[in-house]
């Protein structure tokens, strides 16, 4: 373990014990190039003011960071990408003084098929690994395809799956596309370890049923009788615009028949939302236009969005509308895309 | 007809790489904010943080106690003369005085020894004001009893202008067909990805400022002027630029501030902006109210235009008295246009200032002209690329308000993008949800006039050949803020000299080290500096073959009866230079090399230097205001957009874009091409996109760049750039005239055009963003339901 100490400039200070520590994996370089990347852009008079200081550590077991969590209580934050947090800290947002970093725990990084269990995604898997993973890509694209349309190419190398949950964002784009899935999560404590279906871990924005000394390990699609899926998130342009409406869908088709289906919202209420009356409407109905528009129309009554600077409820509503009755349509024909 | 005469160039029109191509991509270029130098300061400006109201109180105690702070300024400390660019606006002070007019408003400047106790000492000082009502609209600055930001804009009007060309009114009571509309722009913002910083710095009464800026010469003018300086003793440079698109040409608070804290302090210091700091400096395009009135007859040929415009200036004038200008000066030059009246109204506001934004005040009122044409070529049955023939200037002609036009092939320009786009077999055929739209627009390659009352040439150009004749060394003040003025600057002198490009060296934007130019805006540097180095090239290549000639005699190979020269002597113009050999053009086997010539040149008379000189002379156009718009050359151009649009989201997608444009002989394609895309990309940007937004305090919503919504990438669509071959231009260097920022004007127009064809409702506000257009499509259905 790094024992951390205080720190003046940060950045040149990250930059630092990463360059110094012993092994050099890629993701290491990958922040490295990141964290070098924000000090230019401050050295060109970036976006913010400097970060507050704090201690900086880097435990070597999932025991030992949940230890340090519960230590120092909620001065203590964990940091994953850091690509949400650093940003929090440089609006002054938050002030941890304590960051217990899980760059380490090289268990957390993993993607992989365990039968009976499902596909296990660990905490540590960036955006981008969900977008080149082999198993996902034969099994479910459709996640893959939500992880490509997130951010921008350099915040999808550095962002993964346990920052982009635990941010606990309405706008995240993962958690609906997990929950069409009815993914649990595995939360890690220092009195153990707990699994929860992910729609139940959120309970408002920025907030999740987390203890302060719970870590997310992993993720995990169970195996699916469901036949195709898809998400589609509507941002205001096609790259680094965050979702004003995200509709992913899961649905079980035999003989052009709706076996079942799962439809979770994204963007349009304090959490991610599970659309129930659409689904159960939608059970054991033959597919049509008709059907699917229809299906649309009671999504909206699922939903409570609000106005902001990037669109207006009325807008939000409507497009959930629209999105559903498209996420269906192509979960229905193309299967998991 | 000026027709161009084909010439066989080395450089000229030519995709040489750009001088500065490796430093840039490898990243050892170097901008302002990488510069350091020994004993180095750091400071920022203290901000207001309301809109409007007195300053009561400044404590600066408790920052004054923090360690390693080493000065905090406010307006007691600095000159109060006040800057501006007409003297009649005058209104912005280095530091507030008294009454801070917006958020973000100048009230002082904090130094220390580094960036981190800079952020830290801003934090621990305390204003206190006495808050005033605030307007942060036009509406609410126009209303009877509004608050007054200025005592002397009563009214809160900054500016009114009221041009009358012939006869609207009897005009328009002869027409087949009377049109007015109403459309609506918004405030926009430069979004150049380097932002402001300065480093001041004094050598006994001798002070340097680096900026990164877009002209030094200006910079240099104000703050000499403003600090009770010689010019001469205060030298402006600037490194490498990170864009600017009119929005550093205005002086900021910072180029004030470390002038004075680096002379108070001792010490060199560099002031910076962030991001948020740079929205909050301000200077982008107005938002502007436009109502048009257009008469036309049966074949959409123009009888009289109408044009209003409301703009609104935010809290002080600057460049913005020229934007106002421009929103209507060249409403006469794109279409022919004997009747027009252009009345306009610029009120002062709560906001950060408006100003000058790559096109200057044109692209809106553009848009809404480009729109509002093809809703009358609608109404009257007229296809729109018909209704621009119709209109379009022709070459050889002066404008209705006296501005003489030379070449121009609007028409042409037309034709070949309806050619190259299939616009034929597209227009009106695409189907719901997709569209096709054109929008012409062009620009003035260069002002008339300097921005200050000056007899100064606009362009001086130096070259001194090194010892050898090795290298030339070219000299000018023009700024290459990206653009590659320094490249197309360097083949013109190439080209007039007769030697490899590869062999000059660009030394620009120096006061002290090179040669006045006014810098970069209005287009102008490849049109004036062109003409200085170009000059100045051609004197170097005098000077050559004069020095070459008596090489020649002395060598003996020319001997008395050879056949060529006949009973007379070799003279200079017997002989040529080209890529840098010396040759008799009756002979050319007969050949020196420019390296022997110039070393010789140089042992025997000393170094070799040529100068170049440029002043535009008297242009046209008497009326009051003529002297913004009035240029020596105009460009022109067509742009057609093709658009998809999702009818149930609104949802837009602008999938493939056209650009035929008449700017004369293009120096450099590759780089002509790059403005041509860049200005796509702007300009898509501001028809979809892009908003500076503020809440009811007049606070920004949105300084960065996930809010502040540019296009990226993958919204952007493919461009086919084309030029009219034919077009050359008397007035300009090697016949050529602007891109820059003409090629912006047309894109708002082409892009709408192209959204009304796809969805069939007259979208009338900038930005068309998806939301906007999924509710007038759903007001659209209600509508058609009753
Ligand atoms: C420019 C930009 C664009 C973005 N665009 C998108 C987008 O399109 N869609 C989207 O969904 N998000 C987007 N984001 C948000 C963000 O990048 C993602 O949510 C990302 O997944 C966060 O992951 P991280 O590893 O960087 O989290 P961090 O910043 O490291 O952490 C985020 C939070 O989660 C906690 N945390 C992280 N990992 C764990 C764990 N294993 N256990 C317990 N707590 C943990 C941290 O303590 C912190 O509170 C964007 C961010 C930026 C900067």
């Amino acid at each position: 373990m790094v024992i951390g100490h205080r720190s003046k400039c940060i950045y040149q200070q990250i930059i630092r014990m990463l360059q110094f520590s012993e092994e050099g994996d890629a993701e290491r370089q990958i922040v490295v190039k990141f964290v070098m990347q924000v000090d230019n852009y401050l050295k060109r008079g970036g976006e913010n003011v400097y970060l507050p200081d704090f201690e900086y550590y880097t435990p070597d077991s999932i025991a030992e960071a949940c230890q340090l969590l519960s230590q120092f209580g909620a001065s203590a934050k964990v940091i994953a990408g850091g690509t949400d947090l650093v940003n929090k800290m440089k609006k002054e947002l938050l002030a941890p003084e304590v960051l217990v970093s899980i760059k380490n725990l090289d268990q957390l990084k993993k993607i992989e098929y365990v039968p009976g269990r499902g596909v296990v995604i660990g905490a540590r898997v960036t955006h981008n690994e969900l977008v080149k993973s082999e198993v996902l890509n034969e099994k479910y694209s459709s996640v893959s395809n939500a992880a490509q349309q997130m951010a921008h190419n350099q915040v999808r190398n550095a962002g993964t799956v346990g920052g982009n949950i635990c941010n606990a964002v309405p706008s995240a784009d993962l958690p609906p596309i997990f929950i069409a899935f009815n993914a649990t999560v595995k939360l890690t404590g220092v009195n153990g370890e707990r699994t929860l279906a992910l729609e139940d871990l959120f309970t408002g924005p920025g907030k999740t049923v987390m203890t302060q000394d719970e870590l997310i390990t992993e993720v995990v699609i169970p195996d699916q009788k469901m036949t195709g899926s898809n998400y589609i998130k509507f941002g205001l342009r096609k790259s680094g615009a965050l979702a004003v409406v995200g509709v992913a869908v899961a649905v079980q088709v035999e003989n052009n028949v709706i076996k079942d289906a799962r439809v979770a919202l994204g963007a349009v209420a304090a959490t991610p939302v599970r659309a129930k009356k659409t689904e159960d409407f939608l059970k054991g109905k033959e597919v049509s236009d008709e059907l699917l528009a229809e299906a649309g129309f009671i999504a909206t009554g699922e939903c409570k969005p609000i106005s902001d600077i990037r669109a207006s409820a009325e807008y939000r509503t409507d497009l959930v509308r629209v999105f559903t009755k498209r996420a269906l349509r192509k979960a229905i024909d193309e299967g998991h895309v | 007809m000026s027709v161009k005469v084909k010439q066989d160039y080395s450089y000229v029109g030519k995709s040489v790489t750009r001088n500065d191509a490796q430093l840039k991509t490898t990243g050892r270029a170097q901008y302002t904010a990488d510069l350091k130098f020994p004993n180095m300061l750091y400071g920022k400006l203290i901000r207001s943080t309301i809109a409007h109201g007195r300053i009561k109180n400044i404590d600066t105690s408790e920052a004054e106690k923090l360690n390693g702070v080493k000065a905090i300024i406010t307006a007691k400390d600095v000159p109060s003369m006040k800057w501006g660019l007409s003297p009649a606006r005058f209104d912005e002070n280095i530091f507030a005085i008294d009454k801070v007019l917006y958020v973000g408003d100048k009230i002082g400047a904090v130094c220390a020894v580094d960036e981190e106790t800079v952020y830290k000492a801003l934090k621990l000082i305390k204003v206190e004001y006495e808050e005033l009502p605030a307007v942060l609209t036009v509406e609410e600055s126009k209303k009877e009893g509004a608050p007054q930001i200025f005592e002397e804009y009563p009214g809160n009007v900054n500016t009114e202008i009221h041009h009358k060309f012939g006869d609207c009114d009897e005009a328009l009571k002869d027409a087949y067909y009377v049109r007015t509309d109403r459309l609506q722009g918004q405030r926009t913002y430069h979004a150049f990805i380097e932002n402001h910083c300065s480093i001041g710095m004094w050598d006994g009464d001798k002070a340097t400022l680096y900026s990164s800026c877009q002209s030094v010469h200006y910079l240099q003018y104000h703050i000499a002027r403003v600090l009770g300086m010689k010019m001469g003793n205060l030298r402006v440079l600037k490194t490498h630029v990170g864009a600017g698109f009119g929005g550093k040409l205005d002086p900021t608070g910072l180029d004030f501030s470390a002038v004075i804290l680096s002379k108070m302090l001792g010490q060199p210091v560099k002031m910076f902006y962030d991001h948020e700091e740079t929205f909050l400096n301000g200077h982008g395009r107005h938002a502007i109210g436009m109502e048009l009135t257009t008469g036309v007859d049966k074949n959409g040929k123009i009888l009289a235009h109408k044009f209003t415009a409301i703009m609104d200036g935010g809290a002080y004038t600057g460049l913005g008295i020229a934007s106002a200008y421009y929103a209507g000066s060249l409403l006469g030059v794109l279409y022919n246009i004997e009747n027009y009246q252009f009345d306009c109204y610029r009120y002062v506001t709560n906001l950060p200032p408006c100003g000058a934004q790559r096109g200057h005040g044109q692209p809106q009122p553009r848009y809404a002209f480009e729109h509002h044409l093809d809703l009358i070529g609608e109404a009257i049955g007229v296809d729109p690329i018909d209704m621009r023939l119709v209109n379009a200037r022709q070459n050889n002609t002066v404008t209705t308000a006296g501005y003489e036009v030379k070449s121009y092939h609007l028409g042409k320009a037309n034709e070949m993008a309806r050619d190259a786009s299939g616009w034929k077999e597209k227009r009106g055929k695409l189907g719901v949800g997709r569209g096709i739209g054109v929008g012409n627009g062009g620009f003035v390659t260069g002002a008339g006039f300097c921005q200050y009352r000056t007899d100064l040439p606009h362009s001086i150009g130096m070259i001194k050949i090194y010892d050898d004749g090795t290298q030339a060394f070219v000299y000018s003040q023009a700024i290459d803020i990206g653009q590659g003025s320094d490249t197309v600057l360097l083949q013109m002198a190439a080209e007039a000299m007769g030697i490899p490009y590869e062999n000059c060296k660009m030394y620009a934007g120096d006061t002290d080290l090179s040669t006045l130019d006014f810098g970069a805006y209005a287009s102008r540097q490849t049109l004036m500096a062109g003409w200085a180095v170009k000059r100045a090239g051609e004197e170097v290549k005098q000077k050559i073959l004069e020095q070459a000639v008596e090489m020649f005699k002395e060598s003996g190979r020319i001997k008395e009866g050879w056949a060529y020269i006949g009973n007379r002597e070799l003279r200079p113009d017997d002989l040529d230079c080209k890529e840098g050999i010396v040759f008799v053009k009756q002979e050319p086997n007969l050949t020196l090399t420019f390296e022997e010539v110039a070393r010789k040149y140089f042992v025997t008379k000393g170094v070799l230097i040529g100068r170049g000189w440029y002043h535009p002379g008297k242009l046209g156009g008497n009326h009051k205001g003529a002297a913004v718009g009035t240029s020596p050359a105009y460009s022109s151009a067509t742009q057609i957009a093709e658009v998809k649009v999702d009818m149930e989201t609104g949802q837009i997608e602008c999938v493939d874009t056209w650009d035929v444009h008449d700017s004369g002989t293009i120096i450099n394609p590759k780089l002509f091409h790059g403005q041509v895309h860049g200005a796509f990309y702007m300009g898509i940007g501001e028809t979809i996109w892009e908003e500076v937004k503020f809440d009811n305090k007049g606070k920004l919503l949105n300084g960065n760049f996930s809010e502040y919504r540019l296009p990226t990438a993958l919204d952007m669509p493919p461009v086919l750039s084309l030029t009219v071959e034919d077009s050359w231009e008397p007035n300009g260097p090697y016949g050529l005239k602007e891109v820059g920022e003409g090629a912006t004007t047309p894109t708002m127009g082409a892009v709408a055009n192209a959204i009304y064809d796809a969805m069939g409702v007259s979208m009338t506000e900038l930005p068309i963003t998806y939301e906007k257009v999924w509710r007038a499509l759903k007001d659209k259905e209600k509508n058609e339901k009753k």
